[in-house]
């Protein structure tokens, strides 16, 4: 067990034609003593070799990686006290299950046979393969061989655990299985994890919290709802939340936002965060949008359906705003912009009808067009009040 | 073809029998039995072709001098022509070069394969800058025409190291002898020259391994040396049978290397390819039954083992 | 190391506050104490001093000890042991005795005494340019070559889509087409001499049964290439069928198929969907083919001895017969360095091209 930190860690490849390639670039990040963190970005974000190089599987170009305290750049990946489920599982198909959970012991420990076949034994029990402890894992189906991976390096008793997205190549019920199931395992071992998974539901309902990357920069670290509803940058908000955040490329001009096919007043609270910036990007949550029976306030607007995608529990409506309902500057209703409404599933909502939509205020994000940064984010009081859907 | 038709429109018939596409069914049935026949035909004549020469040579080993005049070449013997004499002389004249040539096929068989397997496992297992230069200098390895070695070769083994009087002490010793010198410099040139193939036999197996389950290893507090100790040799076994099967077969048939450092046909270290080529000749003439006999008793162990194994063999050669 | 060290560090803090808290501070310290109780300031100015060189020699020791270990944990370090002895062992057989084998291609070394390396030059290239034979070797090297490989080509191809579709005992067929892979040059050579015989071998005897013939197919110089061709042939095209395989059984079945749905027919399929696909191995097979031709010498030497017949005779049996029947062993190894050059002229390209499309 054990606090695990990146300082400003950093690196670079050099490409066989010379060129560099910088795949993480300084990432500071710490991971608490019995945490469970979550990497998560889009595939080449870097989180990968963000992971490897904490498992001594990449060198560090720059910066420091500390396990309680002591650099381990160095520190060659066996003498790490780290273990690592990878996403092919990497069982060695000419040993037993039982001897691939005891090699690690053999090899890194001085533990006698007795010992081993007692650890061995004892973490088949808790991960139920106990019974599969004699096959070799090409007598195993993908569940099984995916459990006694994790069997491998939980009967190493790591000071951390790395798990390289670890339930990619289940099928979907068995992948929701083990979300839940691992969960409970991290909660009672209580060795930290880093886990890494493109997959934002994975990164949403498993982490303590998340830290999302982009392109090898760091973009936020915070708990899955803080992401969630604060999100530092235009990336998070959009990379977080399905379906995700709608977005609209606005002005602001004289306290209002004035988008291509509507205007959106604001009020001073509102208008505090944003002075100064003017070409802004407006956000607001799919399920954050209402759909109401008149037009009241500023803040409503007239749109038609286009696309009812009925999920059951919820509808997602795709809408166009009424080009009719818009001020001058939108003549041609032609590139008319869409976003995309979550409503409950038993709500009646079809493709052509009118409806009008509400964009509360205290719902709204804005981020700086340029640089992408959050400038307001929607107040939590009434967020923590309606648990949003994943 | 006109019966072929009548079979197959009987059971198309039988199938089908109110089916007026049947008539198209039979054409391109018959067209491809036809095809098939053929096929067949070509692949039958190939193998004439390919034993025609084999064949030939066993049943003129077995034949008199007399018979060899008098019988089609690729006939067996009458019953008054037929002798075991010739097997039986180039037995005699081919033993002591079968145990010659095994003294150094199998100890340098051995060697390559491990040294080519350790090889491979440093330059693909194990990832490092620099990697692609070595590797390709072990390709170029297998391409170099002996001749571009064979005069600094017997150089060296001749004048520069003289093993027989370096290890005179060891000659005094039981079943070692003076000629044993020759035998260990064959071992260590086969050695040698085939570990590059045998290197990139095994590398071509070591890719295909899964880089995750190396790193799993390594993980798990295994060193490089306990990584290819468990995980890597256990797992090539299958590969060692080919490197074995096909190392075997090269050194066991190659030449160059037995005249230019055995040189002469009658040294107590000749190889059984060295023997053979000076077989048979006289100056009233070739002996072709004893020649033919010859042939086979030194091709006995690579075809007993090509027999055997034919797959691995053909798994060697591919690469 | 770290226990001890934190003992006495523990040991000295004990002492008291005043002679300073860090053991980095040692000469703070040792200044500090002068001015205290004696005795106290000499046990401090100890523990100070004592402290500080542990730390101070313990972190040096400790950096240079983690830069060799940086130095030895490094994968090339790691792994030299494995690919290093092979390396050295193969490198100095084959690279340091090509060097070798130049430096004595610049020498007039003829068999006596040891090789003078003193006076070296171009003499023996200068005289591989003014000799017939030379020339001779090189036009017969040349279309051995390129005899030798197309036919290989070829017929390793009609061999490998025979066999390459749902073929009863294909691999019985399979099988005895490579057997003659299996044998040594030397074997081949007796069979095929035997085939050839001008009165009772085969080849004569069957054209005989048509009117043709006898021809003197070891002897005839404008037949003998030819005929040795044929035999390697016979002895090789199993190896270029088993390449073919290899690549026709890595093309997808639905390739197959869908040129099949397309209409195409077995010829005209194989003409525009398959066949194109095969270059690759076409490449490498035709690359250890001419290399195999390179190495014809023992069939050669097996029919003809050191001297074979005019018309067939090569580079590689032309510097054997200099260097071990005439004793010219510097002039041998010249020719020896000509068939090295032909021969990196087919690998280098070879080798580039692999390590372009990320092969090596």
């Amino acid at each position: 067990m054990a606090k695990t930190e990146l300082d400003h860690v950093t690196k670079r490849y050099t490409e066989r034609d010379g060129s560099e390639i910088v795949a993480v670039d300084d990432v500071s990040l710490t991971i608490e003593d019995g945490e469970f963190l979550v990497l998560v970005g889009p595939s080449g974000c870097g989180k990968s070799t963000t992971l490897r190089m904490v498992a001594g599987l990449e060198t560090v170009t720059d910066g420091e990686i500390r396990l309680d305290g002591r650099v381990i750049n160095d520190l060659p990946a066996r003498d790490r006290e780290i273990a690592m489920v990878f996403q092919s599982y990497a069982l060695y198909p000419h040993m037993t299950v039982r001897e691939n959970m005891a090699f690690g012991l053999e090899e890194a420990t001085d533990l006698s046979d007795a010992e081993i076949a007692d650890r061995v034994e004892g973490t088949a029990e808790m991960m139920d393969i106990d019974r599969l402890l004699d096959r070799t894992p090409s007598d195993l189906s993908g569940g099984q061989q995916q459990r006694v991976a994790l069997g491998r390096a939980i009967v190493r008793d790591p000071a951390v655990f790395l798990l390289d997205e670890p339930l990619s190549n289940l099928d979907a019920k068995l992948r929701g299985q083990m979300r839940t199931e691992l969960q409970r395992l991290q909660a009672d071992l209580g060795t930290t994890t880093i886990y890494v998974t493109h997959d934002q539901t994975e990164a949403m309902t498993m982490g303590d919290r998340i830290a999302i990357l982009d392109d090898g920069r760091l973009q936020q670290v915070g708990t899955p709802l803080e992401c969630y509803h604060e999100p530092a940058n235009l990336f998070v908000a959009g990379f977080v939340g399905e379906p995700p955040m709608n977005f609209f490329e606005v002005d602001l001009e004289n306290g209002t936002l004035v988008g291509q096919q509507f205007e959106y007043p604001l009020s001073e609270r509102t208008l505090a965060d944003v002075r100064d910036h003017d070409r802004l990007v407006l956000g607001v949550r799919p399920e954050a949008v209402e759909l109401v029976a008149d037009a009241e306030t500023p803040r409503d607007f007239r749109a038609t359906v286009d696309v009812v995608e009925p999920m059951g529990n919820e509808n997602t409506v795709y809408l166009a705003f009424d080009a009719g309902d818009v001020s001058e500057t939108a003549g041609a209703s032609a590139d008319a912009e869409t976003f995309v409404v979550t409503v409950s599933g038993m709500r009646r909502v079809e493709a052509g009808q009118q409806v009008v939509v509400r964009i509360p205020e205290d719902a709204i994000h804005l981020f700086d067009r340029e640089t992408g940064e959050a400038l307001h984010n929607r107040e939590l009081e009434t967020a923590e009040a309606a648990p949003p859907n994943f | 073809m006109s019966r072929e038709t009548a079979t197959s429109d009987s059971v198309a018939d039988r199938e089908t029998a109110s089916d007026d596409r049947s008539d198209g069914r039979i054409d391109r049935r018959t067209l491809a039995s036809v095809r098939r026949v053929g096929l067949y035909a070509a692949l039958l004549g190939l193998v004439a072709f390919y034993l025609v020469p084999v064949e030939t040579g066993l049943v003129t080993s077995f034949k008199t001098s007399e018979a060899v005049r008098t019988t089609l070449p690729f006939l067996p013997p009458g019953p008054g022509g037929a002798t075991i004499e010739k097997w039986q002389f180039a037995f005699g004249a081919l033993s002591n070069g079968m145990v010659n040539s095994m003294l150094f096929t199998v100890p340098s068989t051995l060697l390559c394969a491990i040294l080519g397997s350790m090889a491979a496992y440093g330059l693909t297992l194990v990832d490092w800058r620099g990697q692609v230069a070595v590797l390709a200098l072990f390709i170029a390895g297998i391409f170099i025409p002996y001749q571009a070695v064979i005069i600094p070769l017997t150089e060296f083994w001749s004048v520069w190291v003289e093993l027989d009087e370096r290890l005179a002490f060891l000659w005094a010793l039981p079943l070692l002898e003076e000629h044993h010198a020759t035998i260990l410099e064959l071992i260590v040139t086969h050695t040698a020259y085939g570990i590059p193939i045998c290197t990139i036999l095994f590398r071509a197996q070591y890719q295909t391994m899964s880089w995750e389950m190396i790193e799993a290893a390594r993980l798990d507090g295994a060193s490089l040396w306990r990584v290819y100790r468990r995980i890597v040799l256990p797992l090539s076994v299958p590969m060692f049978a080919v490197v074995f099967i096909f190392q075997f077969t090269q050194v066991w048939n190659e030449f160059l290397f037995s005249l230019t450092i055995i040189r002469s046909v009658s040294d107590p270290a000749a190889s059984v390819t060295l023997i053979l080529s000076g077989l048979g000749e006289a100056l009233e003439g070739v002996d072709f039954p004893l020649r033919m006999a010859g042939a086979f008793v030194s091709a006995l162990p690579t075809l007993i083992v090509y027999v055997l194994f034919s797959d691995q063999f053909a798994e060697g050669v591919r690469v | 190391m770290r226990d001890e060290l934190r003992a006495v560090v523990e040991r000295w803090r004990d002492r008291g506050t005043e002679t300073g808290g860090d053991g980095a501070a040692d000469g703070d310290g040792a200044t500090k104490t002068d001015g205290g109780t004696e005795t106290g300031g000499d046990t401090a100015t100890d523990g100070g001093t004592e402290t500080g060189g542990d730390t101070a020699t313990t972190g040096e020791f400790r950096s240079e000890r983690s830069r060799i270990r940086r130095i030895l944990d490094r994968d090339i370090v790691q792994s030299a042991p494995f690919w290093l002895p092979p390396f050295l062992l193969m490198g100095f057989f084959v690279y340091a005795a090509i060097g070798w084998n130049f430096a004595i291609s610049l020498t007039d070394y003829a068999g006596f005494g040891s090789i003078d390396y003193s006076e070296l030059g171009f003499e023996n290239y200068r005289a591989m340019l003014s000799d017939p034979a030379m020339w001779e070797a090189t036009r017969n090297t040349f279309a051995l070559l390129v005899g030798f490989t197309l036919v290989c080509l070829v017929v390793g191809l009609v061999l490998a889509i025979l066999l390459d579709r749902e073929v009863r005992f294909g691999r019985t067929f399979r099988t005895i087409y490579l057997l003659p892979m299996s044998l040594s040059f030397i074997v081949t050579a007796q069979f095929w001499m035997w085939m050839y015989n001008f009165n009772f071998g085969i080849v004569n005897q069957t054209l005989g049964a048509f009117g043709l013939g006898p021809y003197s197919w070891l002897g005839n110089p404008q037949l003998v290439l030819g005929s040795v061709i044929f035999a390697l042939v016979w002895q090789f095209s199993g190896y270029t069928m088993v390449v073919y395989l290899a690549a026709l059984r890595a093309i997808p079945n639905d390739q197959y198929e869908a040129a099949k749905v397309d209409g195409a027919s077995t010829l005209r399929m194989y003409r525009r969907v398959i066949v194109p696909q095969l270059k690759p191995a076409m490449v490498s097979a035709s690359v250890v083919l001419v290399l195999f031709a390179l190495k014809a010498f023992d069939f050669l030497y097996a029919i003809w001895g050191y001297r074979p017949r005019r018309g067939a005779d090569i580079l590689a049996t032309k510097m054997i017969r200099e260097a071990f029947n005439k004793q010219e062993w510097a002039y041998a190894s010249s020719i020896a360095i000509l068939l090295f050059a032909l021969s990196l002229a087919v690998i280098a390209p070879y080798l580039y091209q692999q390590h372009r499309q990320g092969n090596l």
